[in-house]
């Protein structure tokens, strides 16, 4: 027997919502989905949510299981289940809840919209396919994989405070098109990702990941677009400036220099920037936690730089 | 009252492709009951056929022929020929598009082998075909958003037809019930299959005959309805898709001996036989007692192919099997059985989508239909794989010309609104008033055992009588349900009742059109007429809903190159 | 219990009080740590940003010494732990990888062999059966009365799959230890979030609503103190909780300690001795119920 602890919401019935318990036997084999269609077609037939293919391709199910998004259709019920034998389900976060566990994808397909997610190809066109190395096919599978649930948008810590980042699927997405070999608009895409809202806002808490039922991952797909913006250098931005100094620092000493990384990730002559980092550092200053001025090389620092040359660094 | 030049009913790859081509000269709107990404297509897993020749060398000519003898030669060949024709060009189109593909060693796109084709012409994309191609005409129509509007979650009840002519639909918004009359100078349906109907399908919930439906409402016939595709693999007892890729990678199917059983009914071309060859041997196997445990399981065993091979081609179907029942195909077997997968039946169309409606081919003008959901007929009586994604793509594109090219020279007809927008709210009405003692629910899964038992893999006129009198109780029993949510606002369980209704019409006609073909072709296979009867049944099936009740009348087959020949592998 | 400590480079400078009440709980404990000092910094997944294989190059390097020292490794923070268990799983699931990483290594005279050496966080290694008896048995100064909410920090729970706890999702090693050490962990759905450290220089704004979200949380819980696993959260929660008070309608002050200080007072050192006198937000307030 397993408790199911629904939020349900029903704006046309009251504005607040409210949590509602069923009870199922029997649910041995039976996936959260199931569960949920039990539950709408023998005890209540206004409990809402969306569903389609029921075996994790279209995407429509994405659900909050006890606090996380999963697709209802991909877990067993009974691996599910917590304290008390019960599920809490509650529609997914970051999105507006029209009814029960169904929301609002708008904002989701909007921020989709921005990335121009879209193969941009040389104008003229071949009268066969575009050649396509399997490596190259690799750099975009993962991401190909995305079948827009919403799980990652759902759980992402840095769209809970701030609904201007594009958030991990449109990014995952957007990662689709700069490494996808066929597209020539490299360049524009990676400078309009590392804008304010794009790749640098990621905290990389892994959350998405965490969430992705597929294997688009996104936080590994937003990297890889921070790796490329680095190689066609689109560096005029506290995030790209702030990973080059750290590797630039980890070269020199083997470790990070603490001092120096603050100042050039907000760049040497931004002095509005540097003006803001002051509180803090003085702050830190005057308790004696800054770190050491004289910053001290690790001991196999040799072997560190000749990794770098090797590699080109 | 909405308007819009063209309006296509269904966002897969048939309505999406046809979007793409009408956005070029006319104003068009898609609609789907689901977002367009959610939409059916996008659990193909196993490819789209062409000839290429990009593995082996190969020609339109071989592809014609495996199709029209896969169809047991009910194809009508003068559309199959300009379709496999345009394969190639439409993969290329694709491919440009952005579509991803796996790719050869040297650049192209990669092909496997498939059921029922000589050479390999599969294109694929990993095992998730259909969703690649779903996400890539999907990308192309946010790029047009400016010329392609999208109902999202909108439900089409019924086509306007006036006479001969069509011009628009009655729909509603699921999100706020609110019913709408569309008017639009033509009409394209691309709303997919029924497989729903049945117990054991692959079929996504939305699969539920509405588009045939409200074609055959407003008196158009469906053709060779009785024609309901087994895919061999579909996972025990839930019906999942475990793509033909699976086989045509090498795997094995075994019975409860552990024996390659398609030697005794397919000795040349094994597990690689056509769909329906291979479905009739499972069921065969598992009616002997010679299942798995002596249950109703066949093995798919892919251990051989080895974990790499495996993770590169089969990624999607190794995880189904490990999500859906705890199997990993890379040290297990897994447990498979014949699921209901593809219609290939539905809205008569000739082979540029244009919807007609007799045997002499008389249009139903400004209505087309392409996709599972048209029947033009290029499967005949069973769909070789990866000829779906392709019929979808060609005569989504055709169906799309056609419309743009009927439409633009005409202006939208009169429509009384309030008429057609009050038949539908008077649907709804009643829906919502019923005070009856029956459970939809009950009623849905007696239809769906009924329909799997009976009207199954192995039919017979018993049987099928049995199964036709249980449709028209339960039809009468569905008049005396009741629901929970009087609401307007997204109100799914009022749409599933509307979906059973059709659901329930287009179970009827399955039955009906089984009981009336007298012989056993393709996908139809009779025990008590276990031959296929060219002199009686060379035709195709036309069911009419008239005054006095269901009627059949019969087509032609269009036969060109290839005299029907007996049917071996 | 020995084992190779790799410290990373923030224990040893902006948070220097860590790296100190981690030699203190040590020595508290009779555990010895042997230093990594050729060791390298992890890149904390920044390096990775701009160069993959050098990020996993580095790390790889830092396990070889450590399976070289036939030691177990020990991290103090959770973004090292998170970094080097990424790196040992891109090098262990792909032969041809490994093999381009250890060519790499190789005219330095390290090899990777993988598989050899635990990688663990030093709550991980407390909260083994021995580690919590060792606790047991060595707690002078039990930390009665004191609510502790444990921020664990992203990395050492995802991926899921190289996280060393049961349940990342709902993880309690943490405060297993808390328990044992006498105090009264606080359970707050912020714990397992995130503190915004990552962009702290590239989205200011957003990275202070995280933390403070999480501050809130706890201080609602009735938490005393904020315990942290990773000095970078230490750094978000701790060194910009004057913003963050500033920005939160709310208002939110409370003292964050390093785990290693938490278990190192239980062991009966003094605040000054574990360097908590030299946190931003002072932890005076604490010293009641530590005496």
């Amino acid at each position: 027997m397993i408790t199911f602890k629904i939020k349900r919401y029903n704006p046309e019935k009251q504005a607040e919502s409210y949590f509602e318990e069923f009870q199922l036997d029997g649910t041995e084999d039976l996936t959260l989905l199931d569960c949920l269609n039990q539950i709408k077609w023998t005890l209540d037939g206004s409990l809402t949510y969306r569903m389609s293919c029921r075996s994790a391709i279209c995407g429509s199910c994405a659900v909050k299981a006890n606090g996380h998004a999963i697709l209802a259709c991909q877990k067993q019920a009974s691996q599910l289940v917590k304290d008390n034998d019960t599920i809490i389900l509650e529609p997914l976060g970051n999105m507006k809840p029209i009814k029960d566990l169904a929301v609002d994808f708008k904002p989701f397909w909007d921020k989709i919209d921005k990335v121009s997610p879209y193969l941009q190809p040389e104008k003229k066109r071949l009268e066969k396919e575009t050649k396509q190395s399997p490596e190259q096919f690799k750099l975009i599978d993962d991401a190909s994989t995305c079948i827009m649930c919403g799980a990652c948008y759902s759980d992402c810590n840095v769209l809970e405070v701030d609904d201007n980042f594009l958030g991990p699927a449109a990014l995952a997405k957007a990662q689709r098109f700069v490494q996808d070999s066929r597209d020539v608009k490299t360049l524009a895409r990676v400078k309009e990702l590392s804008k304010p809202g794009g790749i640098w806002d990621c905290t990389h808490c892994g959350e998405c990941v965490e969430r992705c039922p597929k294997p688009a991952e996104p936080f590994d797909r937003i990297k890889e677009i921070m790796t490329v913006a680095l190689e066609e250098n689109v560096t005029g931005n506290n995030g790209a400036r702030h990973a080059l100094s750290f590797t630039k620092s980890v070269k020199s000493s083997g470790s990070l220099n603490e001092n120096i990384i603050p100042v050039e990730s907000v760049g040497f002559f931004n002095f509005k920037g540097l003006f803001d980092l002051l509180p803090v550092g003085l702050r830190m200053f005057f308790k004696g936690k800054n770190p050491p001025i004289l910053h001290k090389s690790i001991e196999g620092v040799e072997d560190v730089k000749r990794i770098y040359r090797e590699l080109n660094e | 009252m909405i308007k819009h030049d063209v309006v296509i009913v269904g966002s897969g790859l048939a309505g999406m492709r046809a979007a793409l081509e009408v956005c070029e000269g006319l104003d068009v709107a898609i609609l789907s009951k689901v977002y367009p990404t959610r939409s059916h297509s996008g659990a193909a897993q196993g490819g789209i056929a062409a000839s290429l020749g990009n593995s082996e060398s190969d020609s339109w000519e071989e592809h014609l022929y495996d199709t029209v003898k896969g169809g047991d030669f009910l194809c009508d060949q003068d559309a199959v020929e300009e379709y496999v024709k345009a394969a190639p060009r439409v993969i290329y189109e694709l491919e440009h598009f952005g579509c991803v593909f796996s790719r050869t060693p040297d650049g192209k796109i990669a092909q496997r082998s498939f059921g029922g084709h000589s050479k390999p012409r599969a294109c694929f994309s990993a095992d998730r075909t259909g969703h690649a191609i779903l996400h890539a005409l999907h990308e192309q129509l946010l790029k047009r958003s400016k010329s392609i509007k999208i109902y999202s979650e909108w439900f089409m009840h019924s086509l306007v037809l006036e006479g001969d002519t069509c011009n628009g639909i009655v729909v509603s918004d699921v999100r706020s019930g609110a019913i709408e009359v569309m008017q639009a100078k033509a009409v394209i349906f691309a709303t997919g299959g029924y497989g729903r109907v049945f117990n054991i399908t692959s079929n996504a919930f939305a699969s539920t005959a509405d588009g045939v439906m409200a074609a055959y409402n407003a008196g158009l016939p469906l053709e060779d309805a009785e024609f309901v595709q087994y895919h061999p693999s579909g996972l025990y007892r839930q019906g999942i898709l475990f793509s033909e890729a699976a086989r045509g990678e090498g795997g094995y199917l075994l019975n409860g001996k552990g024996e390659r059983f398609m030697e005794k009914y397919a000795p040349s071309r094994m597990e690689l036989a056509p769909r329906d060859i291979v479905a009739r041997a499972e069921q065969s196997e598992i009616d002997a007692g010679l299942g798995v445990n002596g249950k109703d399981i066949i093995h798919l065993d892919l251990r051989h192919l080895g974990q790499a091979r495996i993770m590169e081609r089969l990624p999607q179907i190794r995880q189904l099997g490990i999500d859906f029942i705890g199997v990993d195909c890379v040290t297990d077997p897994l447990p498979i059985q014949p699921t209901a997968h593809y219609s290939m039946g539905g809205i008569p169309t000739d082979k540029f989508g244009q919807v007609i409606k007799d045997a002499e081919g008389t249009p139903v003008k400004g209505f087309f239909a392409a996709g599972e959901c048209s029947c033009v007929s290029v499967h005949g009586a069973n769909r070789l794989g990866t000829n779906s994604l392709l019929e979808a793509v060609v005569f989504g594109e055709r169906a799309g010309r056609a419309a743009l090219d009927y439409a633009k020279n005409i202006s939208h007809a009169p429509i009384n609104e309030s008429h057609e927008k009050t038949k539908v709210l008077g649907l709804f009405e009643d829906v919502f008033q019923r005070e009856g003692e029956e459970s939809y629910n009950d009623i849905r899964n007696e239809m769906k055992v009924i329909m799997t038992e009976n009207c199954g893999v192995f039919r017979d006129d018993s049987r099928l009588q049995v199964c036709i009198d249980t449709i028209r109780k339960l039809k009468e029993r569905y008049k005396r349900g009741r629901i929970t949510d009087k609401g307007k606002l997204f109100n799914t369980e009022i749409y599933e009742v509307l979906e059973l209704g059709n659901m329930l019409g287009m179970a009827e006609i399955i039955a009906v059109g089984a009981i009336n073909r007298k012989e056993s072709r393709g996908g139809h296979s009779r025990t008590d007429y276990p031959k296929r009867d060219d002199e009686n049944f060379l035709k195709h099936s036309l069911i009419f809903n008239t005054e006095k009740g269901i009627e059949i009348k019969y087509k032609p087959v269009i036969i060109t190159k290839h005299q029907p020949a007996e049917r071996t592998y | 219990m020995k084992f190779a400590l790799f410290t990373g480079c923030v224990a040893k400078g902006a948070t220097r009080e860590l790296m100190l009440s981690t030699m203190k709980s040590a020595e508290g404990l009779g555990i010895e740590f042997v230093e990594m000092k050729s060791a390298a910094c992890c890149g904390a997944g920044v390096v990775s940003e701009k160069n993959p294989l050098l990020a996993d190059a580095l790390n790889a390097r830092t396990i070889a010494i450590a399976e070289e020292q036939d030691l177990d490794l020990v991290t103090i923070c959770s973004t090292c732990q998170g970094i080097l268990k990424k790196t040992e799983c891109h090098v262990d699931s792909d032969p041809d990888y490994k093999g381009k990483v250890n060519n790499v290594l190789k005219e330095g005279g390290h090899q990777y062999a993988g598989g050899k050496v635990k990688i663990q966080h030093f709550a991980n290694v407390l909260g083994t059966e021995e580690g919590l008896n060792l606790l047991r048995d060595k707690v002078k100064r039990p930390l009665t009365g004191l609510k502790t909410a444990a921020f664990y920090g992203c990395y050492v729970l995802r991926p899921s799959e190289l996280s060393l706890y049961e349940d990342p999702d709902n993880p309690t090693g943490m405060e297993e230890i808390f328990k044992i050490l006498g105090a009264t962990p606080v359970y707050y759905e912020s714990r397992v979030k995130c503190c915004g450290f990552p962009i702290i220089m590239m989205n200011k704004s957003a990275s202070h609503d995280m933390a403070g979200n999480a501050l809130i949380d706890a201080i609602d819980s009735g938490a005393d103190c904020v315990v942290t696993g990773c000095p970078l959260c230490h750094l978000s929660l701790d060194a910009y909780q004057p913003e963050i008070d500033k920005m939160n309608k709310k208002g939110c002050s409370i003292p964050i300690l390093h785990l290693p200080q938490l278990v190192a007072l239980a062991l009966g050192y003094s605040p000054q001795e574990l360097g908590m006198d030299k946190h931003i937000i002072s932890t005076t307030r604490l010293d009641k119920i530590l005496t």
